[in-house]
């Protein structure tokens, strides 16, 4: 995000707009002062400082163009009509007026003096004679002088101006193209055989649409509710829409939760699959390890068994062997980085760099039904529960079941 | 085997020597008979070939030939084949078809006659499902005699299979093994309707790759190209896949991991095909290579994920080629699109095959002429600029395989001046735009009267 050309030009609409001082160009003073403060806060806000910056050096540029145009139809006029009459007119008038002169034709200047092959011809042109032209009647009131360029100058500004403009409109159709364009859910590299394409997403949800039955309910975090709606045809838990804090929070309990605690939570959903993104085989910054930090502080925030220090070693978020033990036997953890070992021999996470903490490990609530081609996006379904006999009761085959299963223990409830 | 009434035109096979392609998803059985004409003083005009009742439910193609000439300038002529007429009985309900000989066999003349057939989804697998790890294991039930409403004198079945892990295999002997082939053979003086049912258990690794529906639509436009657009909904249907797929066995252990499943298929398009796309419902798929040379196009497509067993996946396929392969005059006038009938994707069975030939608007009195029995009707679609519709020709077939793949006709009259028709009517609507504008230009609809007015 940058606006390029705009960053010199808007200073100087800013005092273009106040001469003179109306209603509309203080208004446009007001609006840029208040957008600069705000995208300075936070970037993306730059979207509301656009306009602004844009009819501001709109301003500047049309007031250079004037001066500009203006200079020249003078120049013009003067050498197709009268020749050499006016210039020794000129020169007494030019002389004790020249103070002046070059105070506001240096107002003028200023405007396009930022522009390096410029600088020169400014500098050139204050040294040269200025010729002083009779003021224009519209405004009886208010003498202006207007001040006038030499030809040469003005020509050459003019078009140097028109290549400035043509340099930022191959800008920003070059910016336009390649940063935003980029549909973030088709990624691509370029690599020596050409372009690469990752098209992982697309693939977890056509897998997802036609090799699941119609109820079946994903769990995944907020940030791939819609696409997975949308794509994948299935329901989903939450979503971007989502301004529930605690179903938000419910998912983040359950992602920051040992693997038995989670499946519990989601069997009381009535969830059959959990999706998580991983971009530790490729390289892909925005995945669920990255965002795991916001999983714990909103599931933090509503469950106080979560507990934001319990993650952290020294402050940080690691998932190395420095990791704390409640980070290594999470459920985010464990999905993310299930048989990731077996890839290299080392477990490498590209994006985080450095090598996992807990390398070998079995699943015993999830099994893994489905990971895309470059492993970013990762699919578990939730195993079913096992029959299970406590050791003394197995002898006993007639006796009942059921009454075995009832005396096993409460399942516990992670939120009493 | 019971013994049935003999036949009544008399004939007998000599020898029979079938051989039983097991190596694809599809079953292939290439049969030799010589008959003879035993019958005193009739002409045999046809030979009759019986299936059981599954295999009849089955069978997509039936194909028959004669050699004609000696060793070096044989020629093999085909033979009409169609179901015999249910009239004539058969026991336990198997399923008679006869053969059209060209000339009808004498008395005690002989002559061989080659059939060749294919059955789909005759290949059961077992176990049904399979976890990544395992092979693919299939059933394959037939009978060691030919099933056969004549006299066989002497026969044999040489069944061949993809790889030399045969499960099991019935024994009626005299069976041998050898490697990937199993014979059955000889056996002398069999009944008619003698059938010794077997089952072959073997591994089969190929792809099954199955079409559940395809629907083909064929825009013919007289400007020069005829827009084919396909949609396909593909299915696994081998063994099914249970378990867990692991992405790191099916990459790191490619010879173990998922031996039955496949990543991609191979259509064969025409030479020439030019804006070839490949998309499903979400987007474009980019896993996707075309090779043309100056007879055929092939188009290598990957489906987004591998398919394992019991999976599915649905994609569209669209392409244009130019009028001047298609498009050409019979010798009564008429034109006649000549297209290719069946499906593009190489080793697939289609369950359900629909092709719809959009004709151009205006085309009168169309008839498809097709090589085999198909369900056809019409249909109106309306595309761009149309007021009456277009004819469409719609032709619905089920149980398709390659052997389809045969040109096909659709024959139609049009008269030329219907081209015209779309060209006048873009021109006839601008026109009157610039009409209207001129008269709302030259009109006053000022109520009071002005000076300007004259």
């Amino acid at each position: 995000m940058d606006i390029n050309v705009l960053a010199f030009l808007v200073p100087a609409g800013i005092i273009s707009c106040f001469l003179p001082l109306s209603d509309a160009s203080s208004f446009m003073v007001l609006y840029l002062v208040t957008a600069v403060y705000f995208s300075g806060v936070m970037v993306r806000l730059m979207l509301v400082l656009a306009p602004a910056a844009c009819i501001l050096s709109g301003i500047a540029l049309s007031s250079a163009f004037d001066v500009l145009t203006r200079s020249m139809k003078f120049q013009l006029s003067k050498l197709f009509d009268d020749g050499p009459a006016i210039s020794g007119n000129g020169s007494p008038n030019g002389s004790s007026a020249s103070t002046v002169n070059t105070s506001s034709s240096k107002n003028e200047k200023t405007e396009k003096s930022e522009a390096a092959p410029k600088e020169k011809q400014s500098k050139k042109n204050r040294r040269k004679d200025k010729e002083v032209t009779e003021s224009v009647s519209v405004k009886p009131k208010k003498e202006k002088r207007l001040s006038v360029l030499p030809l040469e100058a003005s020509i050459v500004s003019t078009l140097l101006l028109i290549a400035l403009g043509g340099f930022y409109v191959v800008h920003c159709v070059w910016a336009a193209a390649e940063a935003y364009s980029a549909p973030s859910i088709v990624l691509t590299s370029r690599s020596r055989e050409g372009l690469h394409v990752f098209d992982d997403f697309r693939e977890a949800y056509a897998w997802l649409s036609h090799n699941t039955d119609v109820d079946d309910k994903v769990a995944s975090w907020w940030d791939y509710g819609y696409q997975t709606t949308a794509m994948a045809n299935r329901t989903v838990i939450v979503d971007n829409n989502t301004w529930n804090n605690t179903h938000i929070a419910t998912v983040g309990t359950a992602m920051s939760s040992p693997e038995k605690a989670a499946w519990e939570i989601f069997d009381s959903l009535d969830v059959k699959y959990v999706l998580v993104v991983f971009g530790g085989l490729v390289g892909y910054p925005s995945d669920d390890i990255n965002k795991f930090l916001w999983m714990v502080r909103i599931g933090g925030g509503e469950f106080p068994h979560i507990k934001e220090p319990d993650y952290l070693r020294d402050g940080q978020y690691r998932v190395d062997a420095q990791a704390t033990p409640t980070m290594l036997n999470c459920l985010m953890y464990k999905l993310c980085y299930y048989r990731f070992v077996e890839t290299d021999g080392k477990g490498f996470d590209r994006v985080r760099g450095y090598e996992i903490g807990k390398k070998h490990f079995k699943l015993t609530h999830f099994e893994e039904v489905f990971t895309t081609h470059h492993w970013m996006v990762r699919i578990y379904k939730l195993k079913p529960q096992k029959n299970r006999i406590r050791g003394k009761l197995k002898k006993l085959k007639s006796s009942s079941k059921t009454s075995s299963t009832l005396a096993a223990g409460r399942k516990k409830n992670p939120w009493q | 085997s019971q013994a049935a009434q003999a036949a009544e035109d008399g004939i007998r096979v000599l020898s029979a020597e079938k051989r039983i392609d097991l190596t694809g998803p599809i079953v292939k059985v290439f049969l030799t008979l010589k008959v003879q004409n035993t019958a005193t003083g009739a002409d045999a005009s046809h030979v009759l070939i019986a299936f059981t009742p599954a295999e009849a439910d089955h069978l997509a193609i039936v194909k028959a030939t004669r050699a004609e000439g000696k060793r070096k300038k044989k020629t093999y002529i085909p033979l009409p084949v169609s179901p015999a007429d249910p009239a004539t009985a058969a026991p336990n309900g198997a399923r008679l078809y006869s053969i059209s000989l060209p000339t009808p066999l004498k008395p005690t003349d002989t002559t061989t006659v080659e059939v060749f057939y294919v059955l789909t989804h005759s290949l059961e697998p077992f176990p049904a499902e399979i976890t990544q790890s395992e092979s693919q294991l299939v059933y394959y039930r037939d009978s060691a005699v030919l099933l056969s409403p004549y006299h066989v004198q002497e026969q044999g079945t040489y069944v061949k299979t993809p790889s030399s892990r045969v499960e099991s295999f019935t024994r009626v002997d005299p069976t041998s093994r050898s490697g990937p082939d199993v014979k059955y053979g000889a056996y002398g003086n069999q009944l008619p309707y003698a059938y010794s049912p077997i089952i072959l258990h073997y591994e089969n690794n190929h792809a099954f790759a199955v079409v559940e529906e395809l629907v083909r639509k064929v825009e013919i436009s007289h400007w020069g190209n005829v827009q084919v657009t396909e949609h396909y909904k593909l299915k696994h249907g081998g063994a099914k896949h249970k378990g867990v797929f692991s992405r790191l066995e099916y990459q790191a252990r490619q010879s173990i991991s998922g031996a039955s499943s496949f990543k991609n298929l191979l259509a064969r398009l025409p030479p020439r095909v030019h804006s070839v796309y490949y998309r499903d419902e979400i987007g474009n798929i980019s896993s996707s290579h075309l090779r043309s040379d100056s007879y055929k196009s092939e188009l290598e497509i990957e489906p987004r994920y591998p398919l394992f067993g019991g999976w599915h996946c649905t994609f569209t396929i669209g392409y244009g080629m130019p009028l001047q392969d298609f498009l050409f005059e019979s010798a009564d006038g008429r034109r006649f699109a000549n297209l290719t009938f069946g499906c593009p994707l190489l080793n697939t069975v289609v369950d359900n095959l629909t092709i719809k030939v959009v004709l151009p608007e205006g085309s009168k009195s169309p008839q498809a002429v097709v090589p085999f029995e198909t369900e056809q009707h019409l249909e109106t679609s309306y595309s761009y600029l149309d007021v009456v519709g277009r004819t469409t020709v719609v032709i619905k077939k089920k149980n398709v395989v390659g052997e389809h793949n045969v040109p096909f006709q659709v024959y139609y009259e049009f008269s030329p001046i219907f081209m015209l028709a779309e060209p006048l009517m873009l021109v006839t609507a601008v026109l009157l735009f610039f009409a209207a504008c001129i008269v709302y230009l030259h009109t006053d609809l000022s109520i009071a009267k002005s000076q300007a007015s004259s």
